[in-house]
Parts: C-alpha cells; structure tokens; sequence
C-alpha cells in the first residue's frame, strides 16, 4: 500500500492546544475573549499574523544563529502586522479597537518563537503549513467557546443575540477568563490523557 | 526635580498594583508560569524584563512623539519596537559575552524568553497609548518589571503547594497556577477598588 506524502497530525487541536496545553498564547483569550464577535477578530487575526509569518520565517536559513533568528521572527512578525491590521480595519472596525492591544502582541507570542524552532523547522513544508494550521484551529476552538461562554454570562447574548438577562457580568472580567481557561485546561488534560507528574513529597 | 521623581513612582506604583501586567491583562502570564518554577529564574527574569522595560521605554519615548502623529504612524509601530528590543537585547547579549562570560553562557538560552514576550512589548504599547512624558514612559516602564516580579514571586512560593497531591491531577501544573492567579487578579481587583458584579 503506498504511503500518503502528507500526513496530518492533530496535536495542535488538543494534546498541544497552545492555549489550554502547552500555554504559549493565553492573553488574548483570557482577556480580550469575552464575545464571539471578539473571538472572531482574535482568530482572524491570529491566522493572518501568526500562520503566515511562521509560513515565511521558515525561509530564515538556519545557519543564522539563534540569537539572531529569534529576532528575524519577530520582524517577520511586526511586518506582517500591517497587511493584517489593514485588513481587520476594513472587516471589523467596530469590534477591533477592543482587542488591537492583543492583536499587537501576537509580533512576539511564543508559539511563533519557540514552535517555530522546536517543531515546524523540523518537517518538511507541505507537511509544516498543515501543521501550523491545525494549532490555529485548536486556537480558533478555545477562543470561541470561552468567548461564547463569556458572552453569555456576562451579557447575556450569542453573538450578540439576546438570549437572557445577563447571568455574571463579572464574567468579563480577566480574572474569570485565568479561572475558566484553567477549568478548560484541566477539562483538556483529562480528556486528552495528558497527566501531570505526581511529586514523591506531600507539602 | 522632586516633581519628576514623585511622577515615576506615582507610575511605577500605578503599573505594579493597578494595571499589573500579569493579573490585569495577562502580559507574558505564561512566561511568569515558567520563570516561577525555579527562584533564580525569577530574579535573572526580573533582572531582564526590568531593565528592558524600562530602556527601552526611554527610547520608544523619542519614536513615539516622532511616529504617532503621522498619519498611519501606528502601523510602523510594532516594528519600531521590535527594533529597539532587538538592538538592546543584542547589546546586553555583547556586554554579558565581552565581561561576563561565565553569566553569559548561563543565561544565554533563556535570554530571548526573557526579552521577546509580551510583558516587554505591551509595556511600550501602553505607554504609546496612555504616557505624556519621559517621565511617565519610565515610571511605567520600571513599574511593568516589578510588578512581573510580585506576580512571579507569588507564583514562587504557591508553586509548591500547587503541584502537590492534595491537587487533583488533572488540574496540577499549568491549570491550577491559572486559576490560582485568576484569584490573585481578582483580589487586586479589589485592592484598586474595582467592584467585580455577580
């Protein structure tokens, strides 16, 4: 039987989700995820910035040094800043001025990083442009569900369609948003058969 | 004189409790995680991002008046930022390397973790968008490194208990120090006076 070229991993979406497993891009869900509407803005803006500019820093030859290959990412990073955040001007001004701080920080998220160096460089790149587009769709997921259930506790609306009178309007509010990725991340662990290793000595 | 002191602490204060980069908007909470596990990388992070904050919010200042009046001047700006972390942390990585090179090699692959995350470039962002004068670019910038100290210092000494077998497994490690500095965000939240609406 031959051998398909390509082979999709799905780590991305649950076994090393970046925001519930391995935590490399947690502030904007935990902060500025608090509608869909936002979580929609979050992604698109994360697919653009993020997927592309690994896609591109994969060209950095890897005989530059590390020292300075991690700040040719970053500058892949802040360019492509601008296509993106030209584009999310025109597909969603009134939602954008909420999360652009969040947007702005993506030039220097970790997944780009250090995912870039410790994984995507390492497979070849029809297999690599895959890969990095399952951890986007592993990101998407979190972010919607913790957007969507933000929105609906704390406005009472889905995609702003009322539903109820607003359950917890402190759901808002960041510190709900480090509890529930917390939740979900445990929620995540369990289901993914992921354990933490149990220390020897009780405190 | 007096008066620009005053205003640098008044900032710094403001970053460390009110708008602290970590409980208030998760700047670099994963690098907070990471850097909490062991004390000396709490103290070398701290070192780093404290110096770099502060540096380079000095020179960002002197961007910022020239670029953000422009027209489209905020689009350059991520890139002018990335440019000015970039160029400090290649001069702090020479000097440690020409006088300190036992340190260097030590501390060299953690030095990127340490400079290029959010807790850096959000405090240029912020001050981009909130400080007046140089003063309140350092006051804020200083402040930012501190305050990731206290948030790194509190998930030092949690960070045993935390992992122990009195937590359920699943929610050991990454989880738990989430939820645990959701509350610690929470409860700063009211130290500010901010009524959180249940």
């Amino acid at each position: 039987m031959k051998k398909s070229k390509f082979s999709v991993n799905l780590d991305g979406l649950l076994r090393q989700n970046i925001v519930l497993m391995s935590g490399l891009v947690t502030a904007p869900v935990i902060v500025a995820a608090t509608t869909v509407q936002r979580a929609v803005v979050l992604t698109v803006s994360f697919f653009l910035l993020s997927y592309t500019s690994i896609l591109l820093c994969r060209f950095i030859p890897r005989r530059i040094v590390y020292t300075i290959r991690i700040l040719l990412y970053a500058v892949v990073a802040a360019a492509m800043y601008i296509p993106t955040m030209i584009c999310l001007e025109y597909l969603f001004p009134e939602v954008l001025s909420g999360v652009s701080l969040y947007v702005e920080l993506l030039v220097v998220n970790s997944f780009l990083l250090a995912k870039t160096e410790t994984r995507f460089y390492l497979k070849p790149y029809g297999e690599m442009v895959l890969d990095v587009l399952v951890y986007v769709v592993g990101y998407a997921i979190v972010a919607f569900i913790v957007g969507a259930l933000r929105e609906i506790l704390a406005y009472g609306t889905i995609y702003g369609f009322h539903l109820s009178e607003p359950i917890m309007p402190a759901a808002k509010s960041p510190f709900f948003g480090f509890i529930l990725v917390g939740v979900l991340a445990a929620f995540c662990r369990g289901i993914s058969g992921r354990r933490a290793p149990r220390k020897e000595r009780d405190v | 004189m007096s008066e620009v002191f005053a205003k640098i602490v008044s900032l710094a204060m403001i970053s460390v409790f009110m708008q602290n980069a970590i409980f208030d908007r998760a700047f670099g909470a994963n690098v907070a995680i990471y850097a909490s596990r062991k004390d000396n990388h709490v103290i070398g992070f701290t070192f780093a991002i404290t110096a770099m904050t502060t540096l380079s919010s000095i020179v960002s200042y002197f961007f910022d008046k020239l670029l953000l009046p422009k027209p489209n001047g905020y689009l350059f700006m991520p890139l002018i930022y990335v440019g000015i972390i970039g160029v400090l942390y290649m001069l702090g990585l020479f000097i440690l390397w020409k006088f300190f090179h036992t340190l260097f090699r030590k501390i060299k692959q953690y030095a990127s973790l340490a400079v290029f995350n959010c807790t850096v470039i959000g405090a240029l962002f912020l001050n981009s968008n909130y400080g007046s004068d140089l003063a309140s670019y350092i006051g804020y910038g200083f402040g930012t490194g501190i305050g990731f100290f206290l948030a790194c210092f509190m998930l030092n000494i949690a960070h045993e208990r935390l992992d122990s077998d009195k937590i359920p497994r699943i929610f050991r490690g990454y989880p738990i120090m989430l939820i645990y500095i959701g509350i610690v965000s929470l409860a700063f939240n009211v130290l500010v006076g901010y009524t959180a609406e249940f």
